[in-house]
């Protein structure tokens, strides 16, 4: 009987530390943040760069790290050092856009043409930045 | 009116001058981050790096957003933000500074120049004086920067609580940015 249970916790240990090495070493590195599956708020690309201009604290704790989706016009698209594309919206104000890199493998919205994309926000240079974001609709 | 003149000649001097510096900048320079240890590979990319340069005073800026390190692991990237680094109150790192020798750099002219720079680096709130070298490669006309140095984990108050343990206590930090 005390043999079982000793056999028992053993099992149970070692299937833990197991699930642990798993969740640590190998589902995080295969399974990475996805916006796609996430809740987004909804923001115009003149609103957000306004947000971050009048209160940069008061934005940071609004916008930081959440997915949002941002509607604007499409002002260019390039590619980075690492050969991700991103695409910049405007804003209204010529010296601060939004700035989005786009995950690999997407299609592409039509320049001129007003679209939605949704990513993680992660901060303000002299753009608002957007991380891992996909398209959700080139509207015409 | 001899006065108007003369401010007007003044003014002319100062156009000129304003007219014969160049600001080279990128929003897409790239900044790797490596802090492996023999244990465990800790080590990202940043491609939304913002730098500005100024060719005939040298002066020079790198800002980047914490939360914009790409790790190859989620659970590694969200350590980083949450633990270490504390993006959400220090959420930019910022390099202020000067080419020291940007004298020697001929941007007219296609090649590889040496430099050093020398400014404040501003991490986690904490801001340190760094000295370090890299090289200004010029190619059609078109600089670029490339360059590592070391950070001292510790002297930017960063004290999460695996340190000492299972990543290294200094990071490497390499810069690539090519402007346009």
């Amino acid at each position: 009987m005390k043999k079982k249970i000793i056999w028992g916790l053993v099992i149970v240990v070692v299937l833990g530390v197991v699930n642990i090495w798993y969740y640590v070493f190998q589902y995080s590195k295969t399974h990475h943040r996805d916006v796609a599956n996430e809740v987004a708020m909804l923001v115009t690309s003149t609103q957000l760069v306004k947000d971050f201009q009048s209160n940069e604290k008061v934005a940071n704790a609004k916008y930081l790290n959440k997915a949002i989706e941002v509607k604007g016009e499409l002002l260019q698209e390039e590619k980075d050092q690492s050969g991700n594309i991103t695409l910049t919206l405007k804003s209204g104000d010529p010296f601060s856009n939004i700035f989005c890199t786009l995950k690999p493998g997407l299609p592409l919205p039509v320049k001129g043409s007003i679209v939605v994309v949704k990513g993680v926000c992660t901060g303000f240079l002299s753009d608002v930045v957007l991380n891992n974001a996909i398209v959700v609709k080139p509207v015409e | 009116m001899k006065k108007v003149i003369l401010s007007l000649i003044v003014l002319s001097g100062i156009c000129f001058q304003l007219h014969a510096q160049k600001i080279y900048s990128t929003k897409t320079g790239q900044i790797k981050f490596n802090a492996s240890s023999p244990l465990e590979k800790v080590a990202a990319v940043n491609d939304q790096v913002d730098s500005k340069m100024v060719d005939k005073t040298g002066q020079i800026v790198f800002s980047v957003l914490i939360k914009s390190f790409k790790f190859e692991n989620q659970l590694m990237e969200d350590h980083f933000n949450e633990n270490y680094m504390e993006s959400s109150k220090f959420p930019k790192a910022e390099f202020r500074g000067y080419i020291t020798n940007v004298t020697t750099v001929n941007f007219a002219k296609d090649g590889k120049y040496p430099v050093s720079f020398d400014g404040t680096l501003n991490i986690h709130g904490v801001q340190q004086k760094v000295t370090t070298t890299g090289v200004i490669a010029i190619e059609g006309g078109k600089p670029s920067i490339s360059g590592s140095f070391k950070v001292k984990v510790k002297d930017y108050g960063i004290t999460g609580s695996y340190i000492g343990s299972k990543i290294a206590d200094e990071a490497e930090i390499s810069v690539n940015c090519k402007y346009e």
